[in-house]
């Protein structure tokens, strides 16, 4: 039973990690990010070039990261400068599309040069003891990752200025524009970090499980739907919807079947969006 | 004149809302922008503040043409803008509305805070609440401190009684006086005419999109169209 | 009859590509499928353009419409022609089943697409989960079933031309009637157009209702078409993003627009065959470029090009706020 609970809490902190990016770019950019998974994969396909060029797993690992973080940069310098001078429901739609297109660019690209590609990371011991309770390691190294991740967010967002102001930008862009604040300039690094996370997101799935180059558009989706039943605009949403997903989709999957329990997964997640449409902690619409 | 407006054309798509609309500030001035519900005065606000883009017309501001800047740009230069929406950040606390509000220069943040909260001693006691839960006059105590946290030359607020109850009004324009006589000039706009006029130097009436009328304050409580327009004197 | 020049031709010029490709399956093939995704496209134009209801489900629906029809047709021994408006009948419903949820809870597009998005994952794996009855991933043979007509490949490509010529002059009348002003309100304005009196709800439901009924129509007759239904087929990659492709393309809100968009891609789809695995970056370059260049669409594009012709103005109403007697 606690090991189903563990299982669920180490795959909600995944998707959190994924929907957490789209839920900055969103709230910062106005754009729903659809390539965001493929910088997951990106990120983890880096590492693992890199590890088969003798680099050291860590090493590779971060540098992975890093360049999910750099394609990101690029992308909202670039690709999405025509999505920017737009407002609101054009800039939302032209952004879907580019990073759509985008999506398929990298996916098509990914897939075409790795086709038999996989990434696993293997850890030295397998299995570990908690408390009595055999847990896997992977899982452990993996949450633990994600966990570093966002407490980090949180005191950036909370204790720092910059991060106070990208809080503002989200809440009310208007309103941060009285303050005096670019949104512009913000908007870019804030890409970078959501692009890393999910550069994060791709390489611990290759830690506790295994990352091929077509799991993409699994990513975006799942991310997108967390995302959303957590808040589109709200950080902790986000991480209280992907743990909630997580272990939702842990026990349906130990009590039925992979596919039932995916569609329990989609059909909680719809319900919640129908019913919470604010998003799970909305307290001021 | 630190405001100069001349020959404004501005409006949404094809709908056209101001019609060649002139107005200036002087420094220390306090100016009213009176008309009714529709007339253009927030339109007016947002095009001054590059919230709008004008298709006709200019706006000085401290002998600089606002033409183009984005609205960061122009808060940047000292001139603020408080919106009838306000635009707080409701799930942040009180002191840090002010804090972001001082963004275009930090290391002046606590020295104006201090003033801030000296000002509007119930946002003081308040300090550590979310912006949200706070009542609609201090919601508006708030949106003004987060102005003056960015030490701008030039205040503009739109229609700022709005939604209060008469207490707190009288006690919002007891402020504005304060701040009018530390020397900052002040742009507002206001369907509580008598108010508004008693606070200013010069007003203009705005109907329509064009400005009717325009002198100064006291001269305009004695008018009589103004007098049966809007202070329902018959 | 000048407003209906553009629809004459198409359909002579349409009728006629049996005459020129009738010997080659390939391109026979190639055409029929054309006027398939010509037919949805007609119906997302129906839904996006017109309603602003981002349905990213076009896969899920058309092939919900398709399993039906197959799988009644097989196991209880049914005709097509019932299990085929069975299958139509359960799209339309599950169509204005989403619709309506989603006025009700006020969901605005973006939530309404992935909402939509889950429901395509969900068709998906319920397929895929339901094995007994759908076969899984190999999918399901209706070949022999008892739909001969499309089983020569001339004979349907005039039944899938009957079906976007049903689909096109169900656009064309609704646009005429009271729904087109309303979808052209809505369009606009929601907020306005409820204030003006609009019953957005049962615009929104009635365009969602006959959308999803041409795409379930579209479904099970290319499910019979195509001899085997499968997962795959009916995917969202499939259908949706081509469909996506082409209404964006050709130009949202226009009459023939999503006709010359879904052409066009089809078009794309045989030059970008060759590169093989490639194909999919070359979709999402083609994507990117062409939206950032052609925002509107190739129809209004043209209709610049060509003057303001009726024959490429489409449907669109006049700007915002224009004087009457203004140019569109």
């Amino acid at each position: 039973m606690t090991a189903i609970l563990f299982d669920g809490i180490v795959q909600g902190l995944q998707l959190s990690l994924l929907a957490v990016g789209i839920t900055l770019i969103y709230g910062l950019g106005g754009v729903l990010n659809l390539a965001h998974g493929q910088f997951a994969v990106f990120g983890g396909v880096a590492a693992a070039l890199l590890v088969s060029s003798g680099v050291h797993p860590l090493l590779a690992a971060v540098a992975g990261v890093a360049c999910a973080g750099i394609l990101g940069i690029l992308v909202d310098r670039t690709l999405l400068l025509p999505a920017y001078r737009y407002r609101g429901e054009e800039r939302l739609l032209l952004g879907l599309i580019l990073t759509l297109g985008l999506s398929f660019v990298i996916d098509g690209a990914l897939n075409y040069k790795f086709p038999e590609f996989s990434l696993t990371f293997r850890l030295p011991i397998q299995v570990i003891d908690v408390a009595g309770i055999p847990m896997r390691s992977a899982g452990l190294a993996a949450s633990l990752i994600a966990i570093v991740v966002f407490a980090s967010l949180f005191a950036f967002l909370r204790l720092t200025l910059l991060g106070k102001t990208i809080r503002s930008i989200i809440e009310n862009e208007v309103g941060a524009e009285l303050c005096g604040i670019d949104p512009g300039r913000t908007r870019t690094l804030i890409v970078c970090l959501a692009t890393m996370m999910a550069g994060v997101a791709g390489i611990t799935q290759g830690l506790f499980s295994s990352l091929g180059t077509e799991m993409g558009p699994e990513f975006t989706t799942l991310g997108l739907l967390v995302a959303v039943v957590g808040g589109v605009r709200s950080v902790n949403g986000t991480l209280a919807a992907g743990v909630l997903l997580g272990i939702v989709n842990a026990f349906a999957s130990h009590y039925v079947g992979a596919y039932v329990a995916y569609i329990i997964l989609l059909c909680a997640a719809i319900a919640t969006i129908l019913v919470r449409p604010a998003g799970l902690l909305a307290r001021f619409t | 004149m630190l405001v100069r407006v001349e020959g404004l054309h501005a409006g949404y798509g094809l709908t056209a809302v101001l019609r060649d609309v002139s107005i200036e500030a002087h420094p220390g001035e306090a100016i009213a922008v009176i008309g009714p519900n529709g007339a253009g005065k927030t339109t007016l606000l947002r095009t001054i503040m590059g919230m709008l883009r004008p298709s006709r017309g200019r706006v000085h501001y401290d002998g600089r043409d606002l033409d183009g800047l984005r609205t960061f740009e122009v808060v940047r230069l000292g001139l603020v803008y408080v919106p009838a929406e306000r635009e707080l950040f409701p799930t942040m606390t009180v002191l840090e509305n002010l804090e972001l509000g001082a963004f275009r220069d930090v290391r002046a943040a606590p020295e104006r805070l201090r003033y801030v909260l000296e000002l509007f001693p119930r946002l003081e006691e308040r300090r550590f609440q979310l912006a949200g839960t706070l009542s609609g006059g201090e919601q508006q105590m708030l949106a003004i401190g987060r102005a003056l946290m960015a030490g701008p030359k030039v205040l503009m607020l739109d229609e700022p009684s709005t939604g209060l109850a008469p207490k707190a009004v009288a006690e919002l324009y007891r402020q504005l006086s304060r701040l009018k006589s530390a020397g900052l000039t002040i742009v507002l706009t206001e369907q509580q005419v008598p108010l508004a006029l008693s606070l200013t130097d010069r007003a203009y009436v705005l109907e329509q999109g064009a400005i009717h009328l325009a002198g100064r304050s006291s001269d305009l409580l004695g008018n009589p169209s103004i007098k049966k327009a809007y202070l329902g004197v018959t | 009859m000048k407003r209906y020049l553009d629809l004459a031709i198409l359909a002579v010029a349409l009728a006629l590509v049996p005459l020129l490709a009738g010997d080659s399956a390939y391109y026979m093939r190639i055409a029929t499928l054309a006027l398939v995704y010509m037919s949805w496209t007609v119906a997302f134009n129906l839904l996006f353009g017109h309603t602003k209801q981002l349905f990213l489900c076009l896969g899920a629906l058309a092939g919900s419409a398709a399993y039906v029809s197959v799988v009644l047709t097989q196991q209880l021994h049914l005709t097509p022609w019932v299990s085929v408006p069975v299958g139509v009948a359960c799209a339309a419903a599950l169509g204005a089943l989403f619709s309506y949820v989603s006025v009700l809870r006020g969901l605005g597009i973006i939530f309404v697409g992935i909402v939509t998005l889950a429901f395509s994952l969900i068709f998906h794996n319920l397929v895929l989960g339901l094995r007994e009855l759908t076969n899984g991933e190999t999918g399901l043979v209706s070949r022999g079933l008892g739909f001969p007509l499309l089983e020569r490949p001339v004979a349907a490509y005039y039944v899938f031309f009957a079906l976007l010529a049903g689909a096109l002059a169900v656009y064309s009348l609704l646009m005429r009637s009271r729904s087109g002003m309303a979808f052209r309100a809505l369009s606009d304005d929601e907020l306005t157009a409820a204030l003006s009196g609009i019953d957005v709800t049962r615009y929104k439901v009635l365009a969602a209702a006959i959308a999803s009924a041409i795409i379930g129509a579209g479904g099970a007759l290319y499910g019979f078409y195509n001899g085997i239904v499968s997962p795959s087929i009916f995917s969202f990659v499939g259908i949706d993003i081509p469909v996506l492709i082409g209404l964006l393309l050709g130009g949202m809100r226009t009459r023939l627009g999503p006709v010359l968009g879904a052409a066009a891609f089809a078009l794309i789809e045989e030059l970008v065959r060759p590169f093989g695995q490639l194909n999919v970056l070359v979709y999402g370059v083609l994507l990117i470029v062409l939206f950032v260049a052609f925002r509107d669409g190739m129809v209004p594009m043209l209709g610049r090009a060509f003057g303001a012709s009726g024959a490429f103005r489409g449907t669109r109403a006049p700007g915002r706020a224009s004087p009457p007697g203004r140019e569109a």
